[in-house]
């Protein structure tokens, strides 16, 4: 039986009030199974940042409801949230993901230190994905001595070490050539059919929305089409 | 983790954080020295006014201080003596004879307190000794010489061996008495009051003038050991009310002084807070900027999983080792200013203050409880000043700060 990681029911979003209004998100149904490698695809303004945002509870709804891994996001306090997406949301951002005065391996270790992960057990995942990732021998470089290919697939690790059920991604290639962008889907696709892990990602690129299994097309903050591939 | 992100992030712009540790660091000096130097300040008043006359404690029969009744003299006096020799940090006492007269000479009359005392006793409490400008001091417990202050020897027209006589109310029947007494030196103490109203003179010849053998008014005491304060660490007892003595300490004896290192005390406190006010603002202004210098760090850092308060713990603790390192800083420096005053002393010699005069330079001088307090004061005000900051940093909500960058 396939699981449902999230429920959206009937989501609308408005920024702002009165004439100056956008209406950023419009009666959006969605559910994402665990196992997905799903793109939200539109034009700029389309509402994917806004919606990701909602999807893990950065950003609260105008009206509608969210469920993620059955827990219901709109009655958690902001610590609530903070810990939950601690334990159950994968995030990586278009860039800058990294906390600069920290290495590598720190970056990656801090949520499992909040998450109170035993050491040995921090340590053995921490080199698992950093091998997995090519990214061997450099877990004691700062952030600003990798590439932005490199720091992508840095947050990348940071954001599966902590076994969340799902990584949300608002635009990971975006800031990368189209080589190393698809080098990081790639990776993205492998983990996804390796590890189970469910992966709903943000894109421009024609290229990367190819590589995706299922397809959600945003115009004007609807959902137009929902495919799978 | 938080904390060493957050001492991390101290450094990541090392002049602007050398520059608040450097402000938090002359705070600190500014405190200390100020202090130091009040401490020394208040060391020196005391010490003059305790070596000039008053000594550290003095005893009288109840009732003289306030009326000066020729008759009131200390009750059961071997008694009490045999008391004061028992006490092992006395170092010094001076038996005096103390009553108010009047100096008449052919120059004309003035009103003056007399003291009749053992000049080998006397060297030991006061100074009127080394403060001998023109003929000598007394030389012996009986007599007919008498000393007395250069302002009244001026006022009176007086030069050594003219003759004098004092007048005053004997303790038998209240009758005036005279005596004739010869000037045998004058001396300048740099007081007023003893400068121009006050004369010396053998006690025992005082005590027959006046009926009073064997009889005392006043015993002034000298302690060996004395809290930095100036007050003796073991007084002597109070002597009960059935004695009819008292025995009172200087900080009784002349309150104002007392008072007046209690106010600056006080006066310590109020400026050091006003200071490290003006101090802590700066240093949130200085977190402030790093906040939204970094707004969109901190905007991953909260949506990854880090609570409200875990974040603001970023900040606090930003502050803590802030305060840390300006504290090392400023103890550094401190040690170093005052030690090079300690060397040298600041010349306030000459200069009278509430009644009392410096004679000597003032030396910074610490007190350790203050070398902690200080610094606990400015860690406290860092903290203090990264409240609002952390406060921010709480409240945040990350959707906003991570819409702070543009790619
Ligand atoms: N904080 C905000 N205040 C007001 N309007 C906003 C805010 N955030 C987004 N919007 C508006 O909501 C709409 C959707 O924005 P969103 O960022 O979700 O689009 P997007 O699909 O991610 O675009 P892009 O491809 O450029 O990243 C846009 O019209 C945008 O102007
Ligand atoms: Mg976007």
């Amino acid at each position: 039986m396939e699981e449902t990681v999230i429920v959206a029911h009937k989501i609308f979003k408005a920024f702002g009030e009165g004439e100056t209004e956008i209406q950023a998100l419009r009666n959006v149904d969605l559910d994402i199974k665990r196992g997905d490698f799903a793109a939200i695809v539109g034009p700029s303004g389309s509402g994917k940042t806004t919606l990701l945002n909602i999807l893990c509870g950065l950003d609260n709804v105008s009206s509608g409801e969210i469920k993620v891994s059955g827990r219901s996001l709109q009655e958690m306090s902001g610590s609530e949230l903070a810990q939950f997406r601690r334990e159950h949301i994968g995030l990586v951002f278009q860039a800058y993901n990294l906390i600069p005065v920290l290495t590598v391996l720190e970056n990656i270790e801090y949520v499992m230190l909040l998450q109170h992960v035993p050491a040995a057990e921090r340590k053995e995942r921490v080199h698992t994905f950093l091998a997995e990732l090519g990214l061997e021998g450099k877990e004691n470089r700062f952030p600003a001595e990798l590439s932005g290919g490199q720091q992508q697939r840095v947050a990348i690790a940071r954001a599966m070490v902590s076994k969340p059920d799902i990584i949300l991604a608002d635009e990971p290639t975006a800031n990368l050539d189209s080589e190393t962008g698809g080098q990081l889907l790639e990776m993205m696709r492998k983990f996804n059919e390796e590890l189970k892990m469910t992966f709903v990602f943000s894109t421009h690129d024609p290229q990367i929305m190819e590589r995706a299994k299922r397809l959600i097309t945003l115009t004007d903050g609807r959902i137009v089409s929902d495919e799978l591939k | 983790m938080l904390l060493k992100l957050a001492w991390r992030n101290l450094w990541r712009n090392r002049t602007r954080t050398w520059l608040s540790a450097l402000v938090i660091a002359i705070g600190l000096v500014a405190m200390i020295f100020m202090d130091t130097m009040m401490v020394g300040m208040n060391t020196n008043m005391v010490k003059n006014a305790t070596d000039s006359l008053m000594g550290h404690a003095q005893m009288h029969a109840l009732g003289f201080r306030d009326e000066q009744d020729v008759k009131l003299t200390i009750n059961d006096l071997d008694q009490a003596l045999l008391q004061l020799e028992k006490h092992p940090d006395l170092k010094a006492r001076s038996l005096r004879i103390v009553t108010q007269s009047m100096l008449s000479s052919s120059g004309g009359g003035e009103p003056v307190l007399s003291l009749g005392v053992d000049p080998e006793e006397e060297q030991l409490l006061s100074k009127f000794d080394e403060a001998i400008i023109e003929g000598e001091y007394l030389d012996s417990v009986s007599g007919q010489k008498l000393i007395l202050g250069w302002k009244l020897a001026e006022k009176l027209e007086l030069g050594l061996g003219d003759r004098l006589v004092l007048t005053a109310a004997d303790a038998e029947s209240g009758e005036m008495v005279q005596e004739l007494f010869r000037l045998s030196g004058i001396f300048k103490t740099g007081e007023e009051k003893m400068d121009a109203s006050m004369v010396l003179v053998a006690r025992k010849t005082l005590q027959s003038m006046l009926k009073l053998e064997g009889r005392i008014h006043q015993i002034a005491l000298r302690y060996s050991k004395l809290t930095q304060d100036g007050t003796p660490v073991n007084p002597l007892k109070k002597p009960d009310d059935s004695s009819k003595n008292e025995l009172l300490l200087w900080t009784e004896l002349m309150p104002s002084l007392y008072m007046i290192s209690q106010m600056t005390d006080l006066s310590m406190a109020i400026m050091g807070t006003i200071l490290f006010l003006i101090i802590a603002l700066g240093i949130t202004n200085t977190l402030l900027m790093g906040l939204y210098e970094r707004m969109f760090e901190f905007g991953v850092i909260k949506s990854i999983g880090t609570t409200p308060w875990q974040a603001a713990r970023i900040m606090l603790f930003e502050a803590v080792c802030l305060g840390f390192v300006s504290i090392i800083v400023g103890l550094i420096l401190a040690l170093f200013v005052t030690a090079l005053f300690a060397n040298y002393g600041i010349d306030y010699t000459g200069i009278e203050f509430s009644g009392v005069t410096f004679q000597e330079k003032i030396y910074p001088s610490y007190k350790w409880s203050r070398l902690v307090l200080y610094p606990f004061m400015s860690l406290g005000f860092t903290l203090l000043a990264s409240l609002y900051p952390a406060f921010k940093l709480w409240k945040m909500l990350p959707v906003e700060a991570l819409r702070k960058r543009k790619f």
